[in-house]
């Protein structure tokens, strides 16, 4: 909804994001579950944080670290939003990408200097 | 010669008898007079004894309770003293003790403001000290038993805050805390964060818009008081509704509850309160005192929004509008495209591709906006939360490379890039679109994600996640 540049922590409190739950509906998440957002879900009746998160994850993989951060809010305050998230079919989680599927530093590395050649 | 004598004396008493007749008829003549005049004089004498009990017992006491300045006071019991110098004294005596009970009414107001106020703004900077160590806290500590009682505490924090910020504020304070310009439905939930039953609170909102940061905390309080007014004054089974309406000279923000609602004589009360215009006596909220909407106009007159309850919501119960003026808000950055989509997720992304084919102007006003962003927060990657639908559906060939495909997967899209930085830049290349820094840090964000799930991957090898 808003870029999280502006957000102003502290304004609205963490109770009123999770509604008053501390416990997310699953225990699978930790910090670096890497968070995909369902394309063709309605973010209609979402919460803004929610929508927010969705907004992040449109663009790609995002570590549960990494939402948290951008959406100024606690990590285990964020489990709660992905899981009930998760529970809408709204995102998907996976494990981080284990070594073998990584790209490796070489082909990094060229895109890198592809990029830096040009700009 | 006796005969003469006989004559002379008989003359004498005749004319003694005669004297002494009119003596008595004169004299009783003066008696009646005299005594009548000592009964008008023993009846002013009473009443003016009466008089200066009433003045005592009736005026002066009334004045003395008279809880509201304009009061009429008991008039003089007999009017005919008015004009006497009596009745006149009797009235400087009224005025004097009139200025003398203003007076004392005013210092005795003004030390307790002071009081409060100092008092107030203590507990205050303590409660906002406290919510920063709270923050602290459940930022630090992952697990859920220990996030439940912070939040428990933080909520019981945040409305112990508002009390006390109500009262400095109803004391001539200054609401605190600078905020930045904050959406205004943050600014809501803001209000419902203070109140006991947040969980009735549900918020509407089809208004993009930010309130400027000088009114942001006067907002919030004003809102929070009357959303617990509405969530105490109502059923604990009820919600309490909010909606945010754009109207033509600003934004509504609409607050209905299914509560009891308030009689004509309590709607007027509040009305006065509300206007703001009241002189305020802190000593005369009532018991329990009601600050509330008390408060709640000073804010209005201070910060020019204003707020009116005399409405019946449609639910029952009343009704809260708080308008709040263009002044105070500012529009949210309009070449904003994440909105639509989320709100009307079917139509938009549609026409949203539309305006997108040429490379060079979309790319421009959607530089300008993440410049801003980079600037305000620079964290590693802005770019996916701001360019949603329309690059994701319009693939690879758009201007910039690093446009992270959804789970596609990482040498694919590696190669993917490689092949568009072929392609696309002698196009768009040569256009600033994408500043060469951005460009770094996405991809310096990219290689650092990299390293760290690698990193992480690493450690939960031997330990999976569970």
């Amino acid at each position: 909804m808003s870029p999280p540049h502006r957000r102003e922590r502290g304004l609205v409190r963490p109770y009123v994001v999770t509604d008053g739950r501390a416990h997310p509906t699953r225990n699978t998440l930790d910090l670096v579950t890497l968070v995909t957002a369902a394309s063709g879900r309605p973010l209609s009746g979402l919460s803004p944080e929610k929508r927010r998160v969705m907004e992040l994850c449109r663009g790609g993989a995002l570590s549960v670290a990494e939402v948290a951060g951008h959406l100024a809010l606690a990590i285990s305050v964020t489990k709660v939003l992905l899981s009930d998230l998760i529970d809408s079919g709204h995102i998907s989680t996976r494990p981080p990408i284990p070594r073998a599927q990584l790209p490796d530093d070489q082909l990094l590395q060229e895109v890198l200097d592809g990029l830096r050649s040009r700009l | 010669m006796t005969q003469h004598i006989l004559e002379a004396v008989i003359w004498c008493l005749a004319a003694g008898l005669l004297a002494g007749l009119v003596l008595l008829v004169r004299q009783r003549r003066l008696t009646a007079a005299l005594r009548r005049r000592l009964t008008a004089l023993e009846d002013t004498l009473r009443a003016r004894d009466a008089e200066a009990a009433h003045l005592v017992e009736a005026r002066l006491s009334f004045l003395a309770q008279a809880h509201q300045q304009p009061v009429p006071v008991p008039g003089l019991l007999d009017p005919r003293l008015a004009a006497t110098a009596y009745g006149r004294s009797l009235q400087q005596v009224q005025d004097l003790f009139t200025q003398a009970v203003d007076t004392a009414r005013a210092r005795a107001d003004q030390s307790a403001r002071a009081t409060l106020k100092a008092a107030m703004r203590a507990l205050q900077a303590l409660a906002n000290e406290q919510q920063l160590s709270i923050s602290d806290m459940q930022d630090r500590h992952d697990s859920p038993e220990v996030l439940q009682d912070l939040l428990e505490i933080d909520h019981a924090n945040a409305q112990f805050g508002r009390r006390a910020q109500a009262i400095a504020v109803l004391c001539g304070s200054w609401p605190g805390r600078q905020r930045v310009a904050s959406p205004l439905i943050d600014v809501v939930r803001g209000a419902t964060s203070r109140i006991r039953d947040y969980r009735r609170v549900e918020v509407h909102s089809r208004v993009d818009m930010d309130v400027v940061s000088r009114a942001v905390e006067p907002v919030v309080l004003a809102v929070a008081e009357l959303l617990d007014n509405a969530a105490r004054h109502s059923q604990p089974n009820t919600t309490v509704e909010v909606s945010i309406q754009p109207a033509h000279h600003g934004v509504c923000v609409v607050i209905d509850d299914a509560g009891v609602g308030m009689d004509s004589r309590e709607a007027e009360e509040a009305g006065r309160r509300l206007s703001g215009r009241e002189d305020i006596d802190i000593n005369r909220l009532g018991d329990p005192p009601q600050f509330g909407f008390a408060v709640i106009g000073v804010l209005a007159a201070r910060y020019g929004f204003t707020v009116s309850v005399d409405t019946r919501s449609p639910y029952g119960g009343v009704r809260a509008v708080l308008f709040l003026p263009h002044e105070l808000l500012n529009r949210v950055r309009a070449p904003k495209t994440a909105i639509p989509p989320e709100t009307e997720p079917s139509p938009e992304p549609l026409p949203a591709p539309a305006p997108a084919p040429a490379p060079a102007p979309v790319s421009v006003p959607a530089a300008a906006p993440r410049a801003d962003h980079t600037s305000g927060a620079p964290e590693a990657r802005p770019g996916p939360e701001k360019e949603p639908a329309p690059v994701t559906a319009q693939a690879s060939t758009t201007g910039g490379l690093p446009k992270r495909r959804r789970r596609a997967a990482a040498q694919d899209h590696a190669a993917g890039d490689q092949a568009a930085a072929a392609a696309p830049p002698p196009g768009a290349g040569h256009t600033p679109a994408r500043p060469a820094a951005e460009t770094a840090t996405r991809m310096g964000a990219f290689a650092r994600g990299t390293r760290y799930g690698r990193a992480a991957s690493q450690d939960d090898e031997g330990n999976p996640q569970g």
